[in-house]
């Protein structure tokens, strides 16, 4: 195929990409009144720039541009851009979803009054997350990185008013900062290792990472000698970053709450791509991770798949159950990068970005129709709670259409990129278990009671919502109460987004990996579709069906009702297994009392000490002042009064009289004879 | 031959009834009595142990030198009394107390 | 009269001014003082732009590599068997002082702006101020020991006077705290300086000399003498040098603050009015780490190498400590006083790690914390000249009442928390970065310092980010009703004030190598002192 675009027009073109939103965030500051069509335009011009790069690079080269920016001793920091087959994908991916959500967003954001901040928040972290995915270097990468997370603190507390909302927002920036801290010390560690934070120059071909070992207890590179646990802890702090970003125990508490922000941008950003960031950045710097790194993400994935799986059965709150929904997914792909199948963890991610998004903004478009109506009838309940709605496919039935395909790709029913992307993950699973062997079976065992769980809060949702009664006429005991789909602004990106659901824009068969060419450009080891690749989907999706049908008699037809509120693994999942009192008392309040204690301390003890000091001084100089007063003073004026007293005495004897002195005299003559004769 | 302690002796006595009188009178001119009592007590020794000086009779010497200076101090002396006579009217040294410190 | 001297006279000349103008012309005295400080800065600017880089022009021991030198022979003085006893007027800038001289002229011109709050006796105050400045440039100027001690004593007296006289409630208490304190560390200084002396004597004359430059080079020590590295002297029983090196790094331990030195600056900033708590957190702590660099690291660098564990367990501790402390105030400007405690640490242990990236971290931390506490008293002072209170407690979703003060307070906040694309994020991960490899390069911290000084930047974020969604956003609720009327978004002058530091700091986040150019060669140089 013949070269459209010489790599330098490329790499314009990658720089144009992320320039436009910045652009346009810079600009949608300054004149407010065109603030959305600015923010459609950038990312309209960046989508473009990706899809060209996208034409340009995938499959075909990688391209990698530095310019020269600090050089420090050791250390030599460039920033460039890094165009790989990864990298033009999530561009593509991120801004093709972002676009959508732009438009989608002038609709759902009309009647707000600072709505040209919000779209240049929006465009602030478009600019930072399409640079996130083309950064050529940790450092750079860093920064965007917390760039990504200091955009999502803006767009999470957007209603800063709104108490819930700026709350969340601190607890974001705070927990990711957790996350970041790790990754600053990885990078630490990464520079003192390798004297560069490239990623090609580390992970590329000839990479500096495969030529280091690990020998005898040492971690040996061409230019610095660490022992061997270091590679382990570098390991995990990065892996750290990603887990704050990515949403992953322990530090997952945050997303649920991020909801507060404006739907749209829970989908785009809390669901289809900053959260991805981290798996990203695990893809990214998969090489250096050793067993233990590697065993353990499975398991932290695992577990926050299975928690958030479980937390999302319960939730009342509709974005609440697409945020565990969110973070289980996310530990599906957090287990595929630690069982090294990274084809599959970019697939899912790819896919799942798209279905999940759409779920948000179904749910958005729900949620946005039912707030109209609250303020039409000026109304007090909550547009977010399950139990107030029901039956809206009659009113909304677009939406309910949508929505129920992605709720079909989630469970990863056949025919959806679900099936195709979950699959690839949950087989992977049961491969390298299989290779392992034992007590590994478990794995295995969870991921499948998971994907299950999936399958049924996500249809529980659907019945809930879409299918059965609309419950809030009766619980308002009002009659008249009808919503109606939105402008087309708001439903055209689902339905694209619904389009993009179905398997065949993955894989012309939409049954086999083999032809899911976003798999197959990753793929790192050829392997035969084994057994597991046909038994596996069968037997997931067979109970998955039946789950389906159970939800729909118990939430759609009302047939079966679970009686279990009062069960306590019911309330483990309805209070989210206590993580948040957990953190709330036990991390937040120690750090608050060791906080006051230290306030204490200085208080009293470092400035009591000065007061201590001053007061001694202060006590010292009294007592010199009595000494100086009475004791040296008193030397001199007592030698004064005795010379007096003496004196006073000794004029008694001069009378005057001439017959007294000569007693004097005489008595004075006979003293002295006295004392010779003694003496 | 006199002894020498005889001489010492009426010199003493001759000395001390100079200061009894020097002392308890009340009189300015006994009390000048009382000091050439004592002068003539020193001089009476002086010319007592002159004997031992047989060469340059240094005692004697002193003797005269003494009289005659006694007897210039006793001329000063009168003077003063009755310089004091004038002043105060008495000759009583208690009356007159301008020494006094 | 080089350019160094006009720029360290021009304010005291017009100090003069003030003085000698009529006290009808009250009003005209901080345009006075701001033209000045105006021009300063333009001077400085000139300098920093014609300032020469390049392994020449490097500084630090060698005088002749200095720029704009100025030398005057000040003080001969015949003392029989010793000599001569000889202080020089010696001026002259490196690439360690550019940076902090350029600095130290911007937030002069920031506190100048930011005293319009002042309104008690104008002439004292804006003379004070300026023969502050004087001595601030001279500090950052003098090659001399002696000519040092002069203006760093004399930064002393009008602080003393601008706290006490101007400053809040409890003015005068923290105005002889921070008197005594600060006296307390120079006084014993003074005695080294003259151990110094003593030492050092000037190769080309063959005298003693006060001469900073001539201090740092071994070979220039007579025999013998205290502070000869060859002598070994002993002093107590303890090594005369090192003595030597404790008493200064105490003096100016005390100014950075490190912990336990930092009680006074609470109180200091909290009492001071804010132009004076501007230039103390912008300038005065820097003069600290400047002094540790310059005369305890650049005199004493075999001492501070075997000290390096130490002063980077005391940076760790400054950066935990001051932060922990900071999450447990309720005032802002205590709780940004506090936060400068745990900045100033990682000035420290940059420092302490003795490697190229640590240093450079810690001169870029100095810089970038330089206008970004102006910045944070700045806005601390935008809010209590309004309505006199600063209690965050008081305040409630400040956002609605005054959005583009809010603005700066974000950039400010999250600058300081260390996001990337502003300078401090630079600065501390360069700060960390060299703590961290110290241990493979040099041997001398180990790594779990630059490990646990990471969760400071993370209990950064606590403080800040609580403050901002505790007094700024949520719904408006104000302590008193009427502040609403008062507290009205940020005039002219406070915009004037407040952008170019705003920019600055993003600029200094995005292209650092414009401090780290200037400085690269004289580090190098530096660091050859420890080799």
């Amino acid at each position: 195929m013949v070269q459209l675009f010489t790599p330098y027009q490329l790499f314009c073109l990658a720089l144009l990409a992320i320039t436009a939103p910045f652009l346009s965030f810079i600009l949608s500051l300054i004149f407010k009144k065109i603030a959305g069509a600015l923010g459609i335009l950038s990312i309209g011009i960046s989508f473009i720039s990706s899809l060209i790069l996208f034409l340009g690079i995938w499959k075909k080269q990688t391209l990698h541009f530095a310019f020269h920016w600090i050089e420090l001793g050791n250390v030599k920091i460039d920033v460039g851009i890094l165009l790989n087959d990864l990298s033009v994908i999530m561009l593509l991916l991120i801004s093709f979803i972002a676009l959508l959500v732009h438009i989608y967003s002038v609709e759902y954001m009309r009647k707000d009054g600072l709505k040209y901040r919000y779209f240049a928040y929006l465009s602030l972290f478009c600019f930072a997350m399409l640079s996130v995915v083309i950064a050529d270097n940790l450092f750079l990468l860093y920064a965007f990185w917390e760039l990504v997370g200091f955009s999502s603190y803006l767009l999470i507390g957007f209603w800063f008013s709104k108490e819930k909302a700026v709350q969340a927002n601190k607890k974001a920036f705070i927990m990711n900062r957790i996350g970041d801290v790790g990754f600053l010390i990885g990078l630490m560690v990464m520079l003192t290792q390798f004297h560069t934070l490239d990623l090609s120059a580390l992970f590329g071909s000839e990479n500096l990472i495969s030529s280091s070992f690990v020998k005898n207890g040492i971690w040996v590179t061409p230019f610095n000698t660490l022992p061997s646990y270091w590679l382990t802890i570098t390991g995990f702090c990065f892996f750290a970053g990603a887990m704050a970003k990515s949403a992953q125990f322990p530090l997952h508490t945050w997303l649920p709450d991020a909801m507060e922000g404006p739907t749209a941008v829970s989908s785009l950003i809390h669901a289809a791509t900053m959260v991805a960031a981290g798996v990203f950045l695990l893809l990214r710097i998969a090489p250096l991770f050793n067993e233990v790194v590697l065993t353990t993400m499975v398991c932290i994935g695992l577990f926050t798949a299975f928690m958030a799986a479980t937390i999302a059965l319960t939730q009342k709150d509709i974005k609440k159950v697409l945020a565990f929904s969110t973070i289980s997914q996310l530990g599906f792909m957090v287990v595929a990068v630690g069982v090294q199948d990274q084809a599959a963890a970019i697939f899912h991610l790819v896919t799942h970005a798209f279905f999940k998004c759409l779920l948000f903004l179904a749910a958005g478009i729900v949620i946005h129709e039912l707030h109209h109506l609250k303020e039409k009838h000026q109304l007090d309940f909550d547009e977010q709670d399950l139990n107030n709605m029901g039956g809206l496919r009659k009113q909304l039935p677009i939406t309910a259409l949508v929505f129920l395909l992605a709720a079909m790709a989630l469970s990863g029913l056949p025919f959806t990129s679900g099936y195709l992307s979950k699959d690839a993950i949950l087989v992977s699973i049961f491969e390298w278990a299989d290779l392992k062997g034992g007590v590994y079976w478990i794995f295995p065992l969870f991921i499948s009671i998971t994907s299950w769980l999936t399958t049924f809060y996500i249809f529980r949702v659907v019945f809930k919502v879409f299918f059965g009664e609309f419950r809030l006429p009766q619980l308002l005991s009002k009659s008249d109460l009808k919503i109606h789909e939105p402008s087309s602004w708001m439903r055209v990106p689902v339905v694209v987004l619904g389009v993009f659901c179905f398997g065949f824009f993955f894989a012309y068969n939409p049954f086999s990996l083999d032809s899911a060419w976003i798999y197959q450009g990753f793929i790192q080891q050829v392997h035969s579709e084994g057994f597991y690749h046909i038994l596996v989907p069968l037997y997931i999706n067979v109970l998955s069906l039946a789950l389906i049908f159970l939800t729909y008699q118990a939430y759609a037809n009302k047939k079966i009702i679970f009686n279990l509120e009062h069960t306590w693994f019911y309330q483990l999942s309805l209070n989210q297994w206590y993580f948040n009192d957990f953190y709330d008392v036990f991390l937040m309040k120690i750090v608050l009392f060791k906080a006051s204690v230290f306030n204490w301390f200085d208080h009293n003890i470092i400035d009591g000490f000065i007061h201590f000091l001053t007061d001694l001084v202060i006590w010292l100089s009294k007592i010199s002042d009595w000494l100086d007063k009475h004791a040296i003073d008193g030397l001199v004026n007592g030698a004064a009064a005795l010379v007096k007293r003496i004196g006073i005495w000794l004029r008694g004897m001069q009378s005057g009289k001439l017959q007294h002195y000569f007693i004097w005299m005489l008595l004075l003559f006979l003293s002295f004879m006295l004392f010779k004769i003694i003496v | 031959m006199i002894p020498l302690q005889h001489f010492l002796f009426i010199s003493a006595i001759l000395f001390c009834l100079g200061l009894f009188a020097v002392i308890t009178r009340k009189n300015a001119i006994q009390i000048l009595m009382g000091i050439e009592l004592m002068i003539n007590a020193s001089i009476l020794n002086l010319v007592a142990f002159s004997r031992f000086d047989k060469v340059d009779n240094t005692g004697q010497m002193f003797a005269l030198f003494i009289i005659v200076l006694a007897a210039a101090a006793v001329a000063v002396a009168l003077v003063i009394i009755m310089n004091l006579y004038k002043r105060v009217k008495s000759i009583d040294p208690n009356q007159s107390d301008t020494l006094r410190g | 009269m080089g350019i160094l001297s006009v720029l360290i006279f021009l304010p005291l000349v017009f100090g003069i001014l003030i003085l000698v103008l009529p006290k009808t012309w009250n009003y005209s005295y901080k345009y006075l003082a701001v033209a000045v400080s105006a021009i300063q800065l333009i001077i400085a600017t000139w300098l920093y732009f014609h300032f020469k880089t390049g392994s020449g022009y490097a500084g630090v021991n060698e005088l002749a590599q200095y720029q704009w030198v100025e030398k005057f022979s000040w003080i001969r003085l015949e003392v029989g068997d010793f000599g001569l006893l000889q202080v020089d007027y010696l001026l002259g800038v490196d690439g360690f002082s550019i940076g902090l001289i350029w600095l130290s002229a911007l937030v002069m011109l920031i506190a100048a702006l930011a005293s319009w709050e002042i309104k008690a006796n104008l002439k004292g105050y804006f003379a004070l101020f300026l023969l502050l400045d004087t001595a601030i440039i001279g500090v950052f100027c003098s090659l001399d020991l002696f000519l040092f001690y002069i203006f760093y004593e004399l930064m002393l007296l009008p602080l003393y006077f601008l706290i006490g006289m101007w400053g809040g409630v409890r003015r005068e208490y923290a105005a002889i705290k921070f008197f005594l304190y600060t006296l307390f560390g120079s006084i014993f200084m003074l005695l080294v300086i003259a151990g110094l002396y003593l030492s050092v004597t000037d190769p080309q004359t063959g005298n003693h000399t006060f001469n900073l430059v001539y201090a740092m080079n071994p070979a220039n020590y007579s025999v013998g003498s205290i502070f000869s590295s060859a002598a070994h002297l002993q002093i107590f029983g303890f090594s005369a040098r090192a003595i030597g090196f404790i008493i200064v790094f105490i003096a100016f331990a005390i100014k950075v603050p490190v912990f336990p030195f930092h009680t006074w600056l609470p109180d200091a900033h909290v009492e001071a009015p804010t132009p004076i708590s501007i230039i103390l957190a912008g300038i005065l702590l820097k003069v600290g780490a400047y002094g540790i660099i310059r005369i305890a690291y650049g005199i004493f660098p075999d001492v501070a190498s075997s000290l390096s564990w130490w002063m980077g367990l005391l940076g760790v501790i400054s950066i935990i400590y001051g932060a922990m402390i900071a999450l447990a105030q309720t005032d802002l400007k205590r709780l940004i006083a506090y936060s400068s405690v745990s900045h100033m640490g990682f000035v420290l242990l940059g420092l302490a790690s003795l490697t190229s990236e640590g240093i450079n971290g810690a001169m870029m931390q100095l810089i970038s914390h330089g206008f970004l506490s102006a910045m944070l008293f700045f806005i601390v002072g935008v809010i209590y000249t309004r309505v006199h209170d600063r209690d965050i407690y008081n305040f409630r979703g400040l956002a609605y009442q005054m959005p583009h003060f809010t603005g700066f307070v974000m950039i400010a906040f999250f600058a300081s928390l260390g996001l990337p694309g502003f300078s401090a994020f630079i600065a501390e991960a360069f700060s960390l970065i060299g703590a961290f490899s110290s241990q493979s390069l040099n041997g001398l911290l180990p790594r779990w310092m630059a490990m646990v000084a990471a969760v400071g930047i993370l209990l950064g974020a606590g403080y800040f980010l609580w403050t901002l969604q505790r007094m700024f956003f949520g719904n408006l609720r104000l302590k008193l009703e009427d502040w609403k009327a008062q507290l009205n978004d940020i005039s002219t002058r406070e915009w004037i004030a407040l952008t170019p530091l705003a920019l600055l700091t993003l600029i200094l986040g995005i292209m650092p190598f414009l401090v780290f150019d200037a400085l690269a060669s004289s580090v190098n140089q530096f660091l050859m002192l420890f080799k």
